[in-house]
C-alpha cells in the first residue's frame, strides 16, 4: 500500500493531455504505435476526396497493405505537427456503421477498439446531408473527432455557401473547410487535429435525436446501465444502442469485458 | 484496493448477465422496427443540420458539367459506341505500347545478361548443372515472365486507375449491367473482366469493388476466362503461324487476328454462361444485393497515378516472378536436363501422356507443359517448343533450355517436328483459353475469399471444361476428317 | 473414324451418367442423401411437431392425422406413436394422444430450430422465398442445440421468423400474438399482418408473388364470400376468402400511412422526382440495410436521373448521390409521386 501511495495516480480529468488511444487493441488491429505520440483515424464516406486528404498529409510517407484477417485494403502513413509524431490510418470508405459489411465492421472496431486520438471525419460539402448520416454515427462513437468539410471549392463553384461555424456549434466539434486537391485549408485542419489531440479543445459531440419517445427511453434506461458496468466508457449511449439493434459483435465485447478495457487506461493501472 | 469485488478480467460477471438481460428485454419492448426507425432519425437529424448550415443558390445552375457528361456517356446511341472506342484505344496503346519496352527488356534480361552469367559462372569454375539450374533454370524463367509482363502492366493498369479516378469506370459498369444481370452477375463485373484481360490476379483483386457475395464470388471464379496477358502471345503466334498460314498472305493477317478475336470472344461467352449457371446452382444460396453509385466526375491526378501504379505493378511483377515462375524454372530446367538410364525425366513423363493428350487433340509435350508452368502461362510456349526440341531434336538455344524463336518459320518447322497439326494448334488455343488458372491466380483466389471450396472451383472448374471442349472438338473433327 | 464415334459415344454416355447421379436436388446422390435423412429419429421428431401444432390449434392429432401429417400407413404411423409412448415423449387420454412434458421441449426445439433457420435464409442467404420452409424442413433435424443457440446469437436473437411465427426461446418461452385471420379483421380498421402461413406450399407461393409479407401495414376495404379486398403494400390486392384465411393479422390502434402509396420507384418517370413512404416487407437482410444505409427512408425525396442503354439499372438522386438500382430493387420502394419535378439538390 505505501509503495502504492507513491505513485501518483492520475484521475481521467487530470489526463487530458494524454493520448487516448488504446496500444495494445491498435496492436491487434495492426498498427504498431512505438515512435509515435498519436493515431488518428481516417473516416468518411465513399468518393469524398478521402484518399486525397490522406495523401495531403503524408506525402509519400505512406503504405498500403491489408488488415489483419480481411481482404479490405489499408493505407497508413505518417506527419509531424507542433513536435508531435502522428501515425494516420485510412479507414474504409463507407455509407453508415449500422450495418454488417466487411468494411463496415473494419471501420467500426478500430474506432470502438482502438480509439484514435483523432478521428477525422472527410464530408463531402456538396453533398452535406448525406454526409452527416456517417458523421452522427461516428459521433456517437468517439468525442474526439474532427470534420474536414472537403471539396468546399466545388461547393463554391455550385454556389453553395457552407456556415463552418454553425456546423462546428451543431456538431460540438471542429469543422474545417478544405480542398484537398489544391491543399487549401490543410494547416487549419492539421491545427484542428493537434487541438483535440492535446486536449485543448474538448469536443462535446452532437447525439442523435430520437423521435420515438419509447426508443429514446429504452436508449437512456439501457446507457444508465451500461455506464453502471463501465464507467467512464466514452460511449455508453452508443453501446446501448448497438445492444438494442442486436449487434453480436457488441454483446461479445460486453460478455469478454473487452468493453472494460476501454475506459481511461490509468483506471485498469490502478486495479 | 478497488481489486476485490473485480473478477480476473475486471469485471462483475453476474452485474453483465444482468445487463445483457435487460438490454433484452428492452429489444422485445420497443420491437422489431428499432432499426429502421434510428435510421430514419439520423437522416431526419443529419437533414436539420445540414439545412441549418448550408446556403443553396437561389436559382438552379442551368449547366450541369457532370449530367452533361452523364447523358452523353449512357445515351442509348453514344453509350456502347463510345466504350467500344474507348478501350479500343487503351488496348490498343497497351499493345503497341508495350512492343519495344518488352522487346527491350528481352534483348537486356535475356540475350545479354543471361550470357554474361554463363561467362561468370565458367569463369569461376561453377559445375554445369549448378549454372545450369540457377542460369537456364531459374534466372530464365524469371526475366521471361518480367519481360513479357511488365510492359503491358505498367502501361494497361495506369490507364486504367485514371479511367476510374475520372469516374467513368462506374459508368461503363452502369451500361453493361443489364448483360450481366441476366446472366446473374453484377455489373461491376465488367470492370474485373478487363482487369483480368491484363492480368487475372489483379482481376480477382478487383472484384473487391463487388460488395454482393454471390456476385463476387462469380467474378472470381469466372475471370479465368478472361484472356490474360501472359496467353495472348500464345494465341497470337499459334494463330499465325497455323490459321493465318492457310490463307493467302493478304488474307493471313486479318484471319489470324479474327482468329484471336475469336478466341477471346469465346472466353467472354463463357464468362456469362459459366456465371449464368453458378448464379443458378452452387452459388444460389449467397446473399446477393445490388447497389452501384455513379460518382461526380473528378479531374484524374495524372502523374501521382501513373507514379503509384507504376511502383505498385513493378513490385508485383517481380514479386510473381520471384516466388512463382522462379521455382517453375528450376523444375522445367530439371526434368529436362536430370536423366535415368540416358533418358530425360522429361521423356518419360512425356511417354506417360502422349496418349491421354492425344485424346484431347494435344500431346504429352503440351500436357506436361502445362503441368510444369502452371505458374505462369508465358512460359508455356517456351517450354513446349523446348521439350519438342528435346525429344525430336532440332534448332534450338540448346538441349534442355526454354527459348523463343524470332523467326515463325523456324517455329512451324520445330512445331511440325513434333507432329502438330491444325488440330493441335486449335486445340491449344482453346486449351490455352480454358484451363487452370495460374498459381499466381490461384493464390489470390485463396487470399480473397479465404475459402478452399471455392479455391478448388475456381481452378478446377475451367479445366474439366477445357478438357471437354477440347475433347469433343478433337473427336468431332477426327470423326469428319476421317 | 469409328474410333473417334465409340470415344465421344463413350464420353456421354460417361457425361450422362455423371449428370444421372449428381444432379442437384433430382440426381441419385441427392435422392440417397434424403433417403438417408428419413430415418427414425426424423419420423419422430415430425411427429411430436405435428402433436403440438394439433395442440395449438386446438383440434388433437390422431393416428390419421399423423399418418397424413407425415406421409405414411397408419400401420407405420401406430407404430411410432408406440414407440414414442415407450420413450416417455406422449401420453394417451383416452383416444387422445398428449405431449408429456418431454415431448413438448422436444418439439419446441423442432420448432426453434425451423423458424431460426428460416430466418437465417431469409437474412443471410439469397434463397428464394418459396424455398425457405423445405430446406428448414431438413435442417432442424440436423442442428444440434448448441448450434441453433449459436445461430441465434448471430442472428440477433430474432423473436420472429420472416413468415411471422414466433421463434421460442432457448427456455421454451414462447409468445404468440392475438392475431385474427385477414377476413375477420373488420372492414376499415387498421391492421398489420403478423403471420403468412407458408403450408400449403402451392397457397404460400401465391401470397409471396402478391408481395405479402409480415409487417405489412393492411386496411380491408371490402369482405364478401367470394372475395377479400384490401389495401397493402402500398397496393390493393384481391384474394380469394380461403387464400386470405392463411394471413393473419392485429388491428391496430393508429393507421398507418403507409398502407397507401401511388406506386413503386420503379415506375417513376425519367426527370420526375417521388417521396419514399417506405421499402416493401420482402425486402429484408443485407439489402433492407443497404437502402437505409443510401438514405431510403420515409420522407426521402428521390428523382429518377438517367437509365442505362441497356434498360436498366436506372440511376436516382438519393440525398445528393447518384445511386443505381435494378428494377426488381426499385420496385421493392414504395413512393408517392410530387406533382412538380422538384429540383433535386
Amino acid at each position: 500500500m505505501t509503495e502504492q501511495q507513491s505513485i501518483p495516480i492520475q484521475s481521467p480529468a487530470a489526463c487530458q493531455t494524454c493520448p487516448a488511444h488504446n496500444a495494445g487493441n491498435l496492436l491487434r488491429l495492426g498498427v504498431d504505435m512505438t515512435e509515435f505520440d498519436y493515431v488518428v483515424a481516417l473516416a468518411g464516406n465513399p468518393n469524398t476526396g478521402k484518399s486525397t486528404v490522406f495523401n495531403a498529409l503524408t506525402g509519400l510517407r505512406q503504405h498500403t497493405g491489408n488488415w489483419p484477417g480481411k481482404t479490405v485494403q489499408r493505407a497508413e502513413g505518417a506527419f509531424s505537427f507542433g513536435g508531435s509524431k502522428y501515425k494516420l490510418v485510412d479507414l474504409p470508405g463507407t455509407y453508415s456503421l449500422l450495418s454488417t459489411s466487411l468494411d463496415e465492421e473494419v471501420a467500426r472496431d478500430f474506432i470502438l477498439f482502438g480509439q484514435p486520438d483523432v478521428t477525422i471525419i472527410v464530408v463531402d460539402a456538396t453533398r452535406l446531408e448525406r454526409n452527416l448520416n456517417l458523421a452522427l454515427q461516428v459521433l456517437e462513437i468517439t468525442d474526439r473527432a474532427v470534420i474536414c468539410l472537403n471539396l468546399i471549392d466545388e461547393a463554391r463553384r455550385h454556389g453553395l455557401t457552407v456556415d463552418e461555424r454553425r456546423l462546428a456549434r451543431d456538431l460540438g466539434v471542429p469543422v474545417v473547410p478544405t480542398a484537398a486537391r489544391s491543399g487549401e485549408g490543410l494547416p487549419d485542419l492539421l491545427q484542428a487535429i493537434d487541438d483535440v489531440a492535446t486536449g485543448r479543445f474538448v469536443c462535446k459531440p452532437h447525439r442523435i435525436r430520437t423521435q420515438s419517445r419509447s426508443i429514446s427511453d429504452a436508449i437512456n434506461r439501457l446507457a444508465q446501465q451500461v455506464e453502471q458496468q463501465f464507467p467512464n466508457l466514452p460511449n455508453p449511449r452508443w453501446v446501448a444502442l448497438r445492444l438494442l439493434d442486436g449487434d453480436q459483435r457488441i454483446v461479445e465485447a460486453v460478455r469478454k469485458g473487452e468493453l472494460g478495457d476501454l475506459t481511461r487506461p490509468e483506471m485498469m493501472e490502478m486495479a | 484496493m478497488a481489486t476485490l469485488a473485480l473478477e480476473p478480467n475486471g469485471i462483475k460477471q453476474d452485474r453483465v448477465a444482468a445487463l445483457l438481460d435487460s438490454a433484452e428485454t428492452l429489444r422485445w419492448q420497443i420491437g422489431q422496427e428499432f432499426h429502421e426507425q434510428l435510421m430514419e432519425d439520423i437522416y431526419t437529424d443529419a437533414a436539420r443540420i445540414a439545412d441549418r448550415a448550408v446556403t443553396r443558390p437561389d436559382e438552379k445552375p442551368r449547366f450541369d458539367l457532370d449530367r452533361t457528361i452523364d447523358h452523353i456517356v449512357t445515351s442509348r446511341l453514344w453509350g456502347f459506341p463510345l466504350m467500344i472506342l474507348l478501350f479500343t484505344v487503351v488496348f490498343w496503346i497497351t499493345i503497341t505500347g508495350a512492343n519495344y519496352p518488352s522487346q527491350f527488356l528481352s534483348y537486356i534480361l535475356i540475350d545479354t545478361i543471361q550470357p554474361f552469367l554463363w561467362n561468370i559462372a565458367n569463369a569461376i569454375g561453377l559445375p554445369w548443372w549448378l549454372s545450369g539450374i540457377l542460369i537456364d533454370g531459374m534466372y530464365l524463367a524469371t526475366a521471361w515472365v518480367v519481360s513479357v509482363m511488365l510492359p503491358p502492366m505498367a502501361i494497361f493498369f495506369p490507364l486504367f486507375t485514371l479511367l476510374e479516378d475520372f469516374g467513368y469506370l462506374p459508368r461503363v459498369a452502369f451500361n453493361l449491367d443489364n448483360i450481366f444481370r441476366k446472366s446473374g452477375a453484377h455489373g461491376k463485373q465488367s470492370l474485373s473482366m478487363m482487369m483480368g484481360f491484363g492480368c487475372n490476379a489483379a482481376g480477382v483483386v478487383a472484384t473487391r469493388v463487388i460488395d454482393s457475395p454471390r456476385e463476387r464470388l462469380v467474378a472470381i471464379i469466372t475471370n479465368n476466362f478472361a484472356l490474360c496477358n501472359g496467353r495472348w502471345p500464345t494465341q497470337i503466334l499459334l494463330a499465325t503461324i497455323f490459321i493465318g498460314a492457310l490463307f493467302p498472305v493478304y488474307l493471313a493477317g486479318i484471319v489470324s487476328a479474327l482468329a484471336v478475336v475469336a478466341v477471346a470472344m469465346l472466353g467472354i461467352f463463357l464468362t456469362f454462361a459459366v456465371s449464368w449457371g453458378l448464379s443458378r446452382t452452387v452459388l444460389k444460396g449467397e446473399v446477393s444485393t445490388f447497389s452501384l453509385e455513379l460518382p461526380p466526375y473528378r479531374p484524374p491526378r495524372v502523374l501521382q497515378t501513373i507514379y503509384t501504379s507504376l511502383i505498385d505493378r513493378t513490385l508485383y511483377v517481380l514479386w510473381r516472378a520471384i516466388v512463382f515462375a522462379m521455382p517453375a524454372g528450376a523444375v522445367i530446367w530439371l526434368i529436362a536436363n536430370v536423366t535415368i538410364g540416358g533418358t530425360s525425366l522429361a521423356e518419360y513423363f512425356i511417354t506417360v501422356l502422349n496418349p491421354i493428350g492425344i485424346i484431347f487433340g494435344l500431346n504429352g509435350i503440351i500436357l506436361l507443359a502445362y503441368v510444369v508452368a502452371i505458374p505462369a502461362n508465358e512460359i508455356v510456349i517456351p517450354t513446349i517448343l523446348m521439350l519438342t526440341v528435346l525429344v525430336y531434336g532440332g534448332s534450338g538455344a540448346g538441349a534442355g533450355v526454354m527459348f523463343e524463336l524470332d523467326s515463325q518459320l523456324a517455329t512451324r518447322a520445330i512445331l511440325d517436328a513434333g507432329g502438330w497439326t491444325l488440330l493441335t494448334a486449335v486445340c491449344v488455343m482453346l486449351f490455352s483459353l480454358i484451363h487452370n488458372p495460374c498459381s499466381t491466380t490461384i493464390y489470390t483466389t485463396y487470399k480473397e475469399t479465404g475459402s478452399r471450396k471455392w479455391t478448388a472451383v475456381a481452378a478446377l472448374l475451367p479445366l474439366v471444361m477445357g478438357f471437354a471442349v477440347t475433347f469433343i472438338v478433337a473427336q468431332i473433327w477426327r470423326l469428319f476428317s476421317g | 473414324m469409328s474410333d473417334s464415334f465409340l470415344t465421344l459415344l463413350g464420353a456421354i454416355l460417361i457425361a450422362g451418367v455423371i449428370v444421372l447421379v449428381m444432379w442437384p436436388g433430382k440426381g441419385l446422390w441427392a435422392r440417397w442423401q434424403r433417403s438417408r435423412q428419413l430415418t427414425k429419429r426424423v419420423l419422430a421428431e415430425d411427429a411430436l411437431k405435428h402433436i403440438h401444432q394439433g395442440d395449438l390449434d386446438g383440434r388433437h392429432a390422431t393416428v390419421a392425422s399423423l399418418a397424413g401429417a407425415l406421409q405414411i400407413s397408419m400401420d407405420a404411423a401406430a407404430e411410432l406413436l408406440a414407440q414414442l409412448q415407450t420413450d416417455g415423449m406422449v401420453e394417451m387420454h383416452g383416444g387422445d394422444i398428449a405431449l408429456t412434458p418431454q415431448g413438448r421441449d422436444t418439439a419446441l426445439h423442432i420448432v426453434r430450430a425451423h423458424r431460426l433457420w428460416e430466418r437465417h435464409l431469409a437474412d443471410e442467404t439469397g434463397y428464394d422465398a418459396a424455398e425457405w420452409h423445405a430446406r428448414a424442413e431438413s435442417a432442424e433435424h440436423a442442428l444440434t442445440p448448441e448450434e441453433i443457440d449459436q445461430l441465434a446469437a448471430r442472428l440477433g436473437n430474432p423473436t420472429h421468423d420472416p413468415h411471422g411465427d414466433p421463434i421460442p426461446g432457448a427456455r421454451g418461452t414462447f409468445i404468440a400474438h392475438d392475431s385474427v385471420p385477414l377476413p375477420a379483421l373488420a372492414v376499415d380498421t387498421p391492421g398489420r399482418i403478423v403471420h403468412v402461413e407458408d403450408e400449403p406450399d402451392v397457397v404460400y407461393a401465391q401470397l409471396v408473388a402478391e408481395g405479402l409479407h409480415p409487417g405489412q401495414p393492411v386496411r380491408v376495404v371490402e369482405v364478401t364470400p367470394q372475395r377479400v379486398r384490401f389495401w397493402a403494400n402500398g397496393d390493393e390486392h384481391v384474394l380469394a376468402p380461403m387464400l386470405a384465411a392463411n394471413i393473419s393479422v392485429v388491428p391496430l390502434a393508429v393507421p398507418d400511412e403507409t398502407v397507401h402509396a401511388d406506386g413503386t420507384l420503379a415506375d417513376l418517370a425519367l426527370g420526375a422526382a417521388a417521396e419514399v413512404v417506405g421499402i416493401s416487407r420482402s425486402c429484408r437482410g443485407s439489402e433492407r440495410r443497404r437502402f437505409l444505409d443510401l438514405g431510403i427512408v420515409p420522407g426521402t425525396v428521390v428523382s429518377a436521373e438517367l437509365r442505362s442503354p441497356g434498360g436498366e439499372p436506372t440511376a436516382y438522386n438519393i440525398r445528393g448521390a447518384l445511386i443505381a438500382l435494378r428494377r426488381e430493387q426499385a420496385e421493392r420502394i414504395n413512393v408517392n409521386f410530387q406533382k412538380l419535378a422538384v429540383d433535386s439538390k
